[in-house]
């Protein structure tokens, strides 16, 4: 079947919203689920559970990134205040209170944040550059993480959806592999390994 | 929309022989083949950092507390690349009456110049370990593709471990035709950064110890070149 992608000249605030939703497994990690489309505070960010019980709070906004970080951070703080209702609410958290996480979705990345997931501070913070495509007439959506331009950090944004626990020390990349012959990589190869 | 399988999972090429290739390492629940070599055989183990180094010596303790005589010995890196038959050799020389030799090592220049047919990878449980782990393989296979085990360290549980090693293999499948063998995991919760002495790991070294025996997970001899191996305890 021949593919004609180019991209989307329009795409309406609800209808990203539904494409983000189906999307969750990318935005929340495999096995996520849904637990509110469209939460009643700023920014109207969408609620999603991780496989491991995590609340994933998901702000979005394609026009202006900086606006999405922001309600999604208001919204993080109000969902942290929240939690021990919420987790009544929803069974899907088991009521063990986990920490949300923050998604923040837009066409470009909000001013600073990569410096936020470069330092590390943005544990809880993965951010996703999206392009709205249409593909054979079918509206989609490409969702890449930012990674802050370190290896630490890319680690963090791409594995975001799954523990807030720290990360075992040995993970970080090593000084001595620096001196390593690598071979190159197709392009093939380095999209299979962007995400799990 | 109909479904269609995950690219991931469709294979560059086709080959006939492959799922031979794969139903053969399958770890069998039979009896443990007896060891027909005699004199010490030799597990190369390639490390993702130094510090993984306590993998090695632990898994040697767990393999002499189940009846094989094993030492992890240091193989100097960045020198004249010694043969297995050399390795052999010096260890015979040293009097270790050892029947397994851990050998770990930082670089896959290392496994390449000992031109080794079996190496094991301690891989981390990251992405970024992942690619790593698969570059690492990809140069390895551009000599004759040595056996690979990986051993996944530090992920949350059985199916974090599962996911991660899964990524790579279907991804050396896929790209460079290279099966791998699953020789276990240890998970996060048993690192030493977060329980000094625990129980638990020790049981999660012993199943990797298992699956060495039972898939005779060691290096045979190939000809090799005749330059001295130097090791050290």
């Amino acid at each position: 079947m021949k593919l004609r992608i180019k991209s989307a000249p329009h795409c309406d605030r609800e209808e990203l919203r539904t494409l983000l939703i189906d999307a969750a497994d990318e935005l929340a990690g495999e096995n996520s689920c849904l637990l509110e489309p469209k939460l009643p505070w700023d920014g109207h960010p969408i609620l999603l559970a991780d496989a491991e019980g995590h609340p994933v709070l998901v702000s979005f906004d394609l026009a202006d990134s900086q606006a999405a970080l922001v309600s999604g951070l208001h919204a993080t703080d109000q969902l942290a205040v929240a939690l021990p209702w919420v987790n009544q609410v929803y069974a899907t958290l088991q009521q063990r209170q986990k920490a949300p996480h923050l998604v923040v979705v837009s066409s470009e990345p909000p001013p600073g944040g990569e410096a936020v997931l470069r330092s590390g501070s943005g544990a809880g913070l993965t951010i996703f550059s999206c392009r709205v495509l249409s593909v054979n007439g079918d509206t989609g959506i490409l969702l890449e993480p930012l990674d802050g331009g370190a290896p630490a950090a890319r680690a963090a944004a791409t594995t975001l959806a799954h523990s807030t626990q720290p990360t075992v020390p040995d993970v970080a990349p090593p000084a001595p592999r620096a001196a390593e012959t690598v071979p190159s990589l197709s392009d093939e190869e380095r999209a299979y390994f962007q995400q799990l | 929309m109909t479904s269609q399988l995950n690219p991931a999972w469709q294979r560059r090429a086709v080959s006939s022989d492959h799922l031979a290739k794969i139903s053969a390492r399958f770890l069998s629940d039979g009896p443990r083949p007896e060891q027909t070599t005699d004199g010490c055989q030799v597990i190369p183990f390639l490390l993702d950092h130094p510090d993984q180094r306590w993998i090695t010596g632990e898994l040697c303790e767990v393999l002499t507390q189940r009846g094989q005589r094993s030492l992890s010995c240091e193989l100097q890196e960045g020198g004249d690349g010694a043969s297995l038959e050399d390795v052999q050799d010096a260890l015979l020389r040293q009097g270790a009456d050892k029947q397994l030799c851990l050998l770990p090592a930082n670089s896959p220049a290392t496994i390449q110049a000992c031109r080794f047919d079996h190496v094991v990878l301690l891989v981390p449980a990251s992405l970024d370990a992942v690619l790593l782990a698969y570059e690492r393989i990809k140069l390895l296979s551009q000599q004759a593709a040595p056996d690979i085990g990986i051993v996944m360290v530090g992920p949350r549980d059985q199916h974090a471990a599962w996911r991660y090693f899964r990524k790579l293999a279907v991804g050396t499948l896929r790209f460079l035709d290279i099966p791998l063998l699953n020789l276990g995991f240890l998970p996060q919760q048993v690192m030493p950064e977060h329980s000094p002495a625990n129980h638990h790991r020790h049981n999660y070294l012993t199943r990797i110890s298992e699956r060495l025996l039972r898939s005779e997970f060691y290096c045979r001899c190939r000809p090799g070149t005749t330059t001295q191996a130097r090791l050290a305890r």
